[in-house]
């Protein structure tokens, strides 16, 4: 069972932990996205635990083996791993036939049985007909599935995906993003996938890391972390929210631009400043004060935008707060008009700060 | 992003650190090679016979009319080649890079083969032509308006010829950089400022020539370096006029009886001037960062020159008469005729000077194997050494990485006749009794091809992904699997180029050979040189058309292989 742990792990380069103590479980089977923006660390774990680099602090555990750490690293071509890189990184000077026959040569097996697994795997990727094409000569797209063919086709224990899908344009990226969980269900290969993009993250991914500045600020499933994300950075990161800042009152409450706001879930903590996150969509625009005064906000329409389906305002509190709120595109205020937010508590979270 | 980071870090060579001995063992060799000519040079510059240190060395440098009158002359004639290298060059480039002038491809191939002529070879053709009584194109001039027989055209031998003869070997310089950065200057610039209304005239005014001047400017100064430290030509063509430079005079002072103090004070000036003046073109072309400014850069705009392309074309081929045409047509005709200046007709043709040099010229045979064997072991040991430290400086393997670097780039500011005296000073006592061998010949011209066979190969480093291996580990490749399966093949044709351009620039090579050879290690440059010195211009003539041969065929086996493999023109960086 090719269970990945990571206990601890520091990467350090001088004074800069680019990698901050990242502790981490994947199960077998699973696919795990590490999210995030540039510079969070997720490549550089990532490259961790393919062995091209070694910690400065910590262990990396593949099965019952400690791969791994700053005493001891076994060096990549052992750790039956295979990885897809950003830049595809085919040898130019091989045939698609040659990448991908390339790790199962190394692993010395026989002549036909080589051939049959590399003719499987180009049937599977669709890329049969272009065995004796050079990468050159392939499309983007194209090389990309070499890239996955030549990486599956060694039938690794892990499986790693560095930015895979960041080269491709905008219409084969979606496609590809559910060829890779397609291929993943199949061969259920343990999986970590680096992508800074949360919708290829929500496609392919069992389970999302979000990690910022070296560390892990959530993992979850895509609809925990979306529905509940427990710091501003994810909550801003995934989906965007909006962030409202006051006094804390208990447990439950907070006051916001003059109002009393409940939260529905999660304890708000209790130093005094209070963070709680809402989902653009999730507020509801009232031209009216409604009847029921709870978690109603006054406001004023700053800005708005017709969007086809929807609207999308900007509005702003009498803190001078300014939110985001997208509404069906029926109610229309204009820029200027009085307005009520109702925000439902069963949609704010309170974040830590 | 962070592989960026990762990237930069000193590894490990599989299970032991190899990283310390390699080194250690790399900046040894180096040290060898740059530090101990160097160091020698310095400790004779300011010491006196008997190692006493002292300034008295340099006192004749500013005082006595016998050097300074040198020092000025390599002034005038420096100064002289870089701008007269800008007048010509500047324009050519353009017409080649930026307009449709027809054959194109032929001019710059015309102007690649005068940046291989030796110059030596180039100024021995010129006394052929233009020598004041035997020179063709005197001995025409008479013919043509029968002017009596002492009088002439043109005199090679004046500080006017000096000066033509350098620059027609020194104007590709200035050429490739301008038209390379012309070529570079991406349409849109232009396009941007005409749309913005600016007049064709304004726009090359404000835009293509500001953008194009770094270019202009660096290229010059290269021409000011290669005609202040060039030797053959000078020696060549200013000593039958009685005049020195301060190459010819370096080496005088090593005729009988040596005064090494002199000669290292001497070049001592050349090396300061060198590094500094390296260091202004590295920082003009260094600011260069505006002209990679935003993404997809299109293709340059061609000027369309309408019937006055022929007018250019014309114009390109007289210039490169000079160069090229001229020279070519001399060296033939003095190679395969009794003699030269008298007319062609089949009674003067003969092969008595092919015979002279291959059978009865005992000197020929010993110094073609002489250069040979130098040119193959300076070729081989030098890209392998260059391909060893860029492996350790683009991949960073070791920490000590940029000293390499530095040492691997450092002998670019030293001109090879200042390296000759060092060398001389270095390896002609102990703990290295080397003079009068051959392996102070292969260390000299070792050093003076390193930077460019590094430059080369470590760009050639660059261009490969370490992803590409990355890739190969992963699938289980060892480090050593994975530089044999994808780094060696992808660098082939880049190791295979090195190794051409070593060995065409040892075999040509003059101005540390003239420092360091003896009558068991000639090699043919030095021979051309002595056969110069007697006056034997047929002989000269075969053996410069050999060296010529050799070299374009080594150019062109080193271009086609470096443009061959199915994976060409594409990004090998994936």
């Amino acid at each position: 069972m090719a269970r990945v742990a990571l206990r601890n792990l520091v990467k350090r380069y001088g004074d800069l932990a680019v990698v901050d103590r990242i502790s981490l479980d994947i199960d077998h089977g699973q696919l795990v996205c590490l999210l995030g923006p540039s510079g969070c660390g997720k490549t550089t774990t990532l490259r961790l635990i393919a062995g091209f680099i070694e910690p400065t602090e910590g262990e990396i555990q593949v099965g019952e083996r400690v791969v791994s750490s700053p005493a001891r690293a076994i060096e990549p071509q052992l750790r039956n791993m295979s990885m897809i890189f950003q830049s595809y990184a085919l040898w130019p000077h091989m045939t698609v036939m040659e990448n991908v026959a390339y790790g199962l040569r190394l692993r010395k097996l026989d002549r036909d049985v080589i051939r049959d697994k590399v003719r499987a795997i180009l049937n599977m990727t669709k890329l049969a007909e272009f065995e004796d094409r050079y990468p050159a000569d392939l499309s983007g797209g194209q090389q990309q599935r070499v890239a996955l063919a030549r990486a599956l086709v060694v039938e690794p224990e892990t499986l790693l995906l560095d930015e895979p899908l960041s080269n491709l344009d905008a219409n084969l990226r979606e496609e590809m993003r559910f060829e890779v969980r397609r291929l993943h269900d199949q061969y259920r290969y343990t999986t970590v996938y680096v992508t800074h993009d949360q919708a290829e993250a929500m496609t392919a991914a069992d389970r999302i890391v979000v990690m910022n500045k070296g560390r892990i600020e959530q993992t979850g499933t895509p609809e925990e972390i979306y529905r509940r994300p427990r710091s501003e950075f994810v909550a801003r990161f995934i989906g965007g929210a909006n962030i409202l800042r006051g006094p804390s009152l208990d447990a439950r409450h907070m006051r916001f631009s003059g109002v009393v706001l409940r939260c529905g879930d999660a304890e708000i903590a209790l130093n005094g400043h209070a963070a709680l996150s809402i989902r653009h969509h999730d507020i509801r625009l009232l031209g009216a004060p409604p009847s029921s005064a709870e978690n109603v906000v006054p406001a004023k329409v700053a800005r708005q935008v017709f969007l086809g389906g929807m609207r999308d305002y900007l509005v702003e509190t009498h803190d001078g707060t300014q939110l985001r709120v997208v509404t069906s595109a029926e109610h229309s205020f204009a820029p200027g008009s009085a307005v009520w937010l109702h925000l439902p508590p069963e949609s704010c979270r309170a974040l830590v700060s | 992003m962070t592989a960026a980071v990762a990237a930069g870090l000193p590894g490990r060579l599989g299970r032991v650190d190899l990283s310390r001995p390699v080194v250690l063992l790399l900046a040894a060799v180096l040290c060898l090679l740059i530090v101990l000519p160097v160091s020698w040079l310095v400790y004779f510059a300011f010491t006196d016979r008997d190692g006493l240190p002292t300034f008295a060395n340099f006192a004749p440098l500013f005082s006595d009319p016998a050097y300074t009158e040198p020092m000025i002359t390599t002034l005038v004639i420096s100064v002289s080649v870089g701008l007269a290298c800008a007048a010509v060059a500047a324009p050519m480039g353009w017409l080649v890079a930026r307009t449709d002038v027809p054959f194109a491809r032929t001019i710059r191939s015309l102007i690649m083969a005068s940046f291989v002529t030796p110059p030596f070879l180039g100024a021995i053709a010129w006394e052929i032509l233009a020598a004041p009584n035997s020179g063709m194109l005197n001995q025409w001039y008479r013919e043509l308006t029968g002017a009596p027989p002492d009088q002439h055209l043109f005199n090679i031998y004046s500080l006017t010829g000096v000066i033509f003869v350098i620059a027609c070997y020194t104007f590709p310089y200035v050429f490739v950089l301008v038209a390379n950065a012309l070529e570079r200057i991406p349409g849109e610039l232009e396009d941007a400022s005409s749309i913005l209304g600016g007049r064709a005239w304004h726009t090359a005014r404000r835009i293509t020539v500001p953008l194009a001047l770094p270019a202009l400017l660096a290229g010059c100064l290269v021409a000011f370096l290669q005609a202040m430290t060039l030797f053959g030509s000078p020696a060549i063509l200013a000593l039958p006029a009685g005049f020195h430079t301060m190459t010819t005079k370096i080496w005088s002072l090593f005729q009988y009886p040596p005064k090494p103090g002199l000669a290292a004070a001497c070049s001592l000036p050349l090396l300061l001037l060198t590094v500094v003046l390296l260091r202004a073109q590295h920082m003009i072309l260094g600011r260069r960062s505006y002209q990679v400014i935003g993404g997809k850069s299109g293709a340059p705009r061609v000027i369309r020159l309408g019937p006055w392309r022929w007018l250019a074309l014309a114009v390109c081929l007289i210039v490169l008469l000079n160069p090229v045409f001229l020279p070519y047509l001399g060296l033939v005709k003095a190679a395969f005729t009794h003699v030269f200046s008298q007319p062609l007709t089949l009674k003067n043709l003969t092969l008595e000077h092919v015979d002279f040099v291959f059978f009865e010229f005992s000197s020929t045979r010993l110094a073609l194997k002489n250069t040979f064997l130098l040119g193959i072991l300076a070729a081989t040991l030098g890209s392998g050494l260059a391909l060893v430290i860029a492996y350790a400086t683009a991949r960073r393997v070791v920490a000590g990485y940029r000293v390499l670097d530095f040492f691997a780039t450092a002998p670019v500011a030293i001109p090879a006749i200042v390296l000759g005296v060092g060398l001389f000073l270095a390896y002609t006592r102990p703990p290295f009794v080397l003079y009068g061998t051959l392996s102070i010949l292969l260390i000299a011209f070792v050093t003076i091809q390193l930077p460019a066979a590094y430059q080369q190969l470590q760009s050639a480093f660059r261009a490969v992904n370490p992803e590409l291996e990355e890739a190969s580990r992963i699938l289980g490749a060892t480090r050593l699997q994975a530089l044999r399966h994808i780094t060696a093949p992808l660098l082939r044709s880049g190791v295979i180029a090195a190794w051409c351009f070593i060995f065409i620039g040892t075999i040509r090579e003059l101005s540390a050979a003239i420092m360091l050879f003896t009558a068991d290690t000639k090699v043919i440059s030095v021979v051309i040189f002595d056969l110069n010195e007697n006056g034997h211009l047929g002989p000269i003539s075969v053996l410069g058309i050999l060296m010529l041969v050799i070299t374009f065929a080594v150019v062109t086996l080193a271009n086609r292989l470096h443009g061959s493999g199915a994976w060409r023109g594409q990004r090998v960086t994936g």
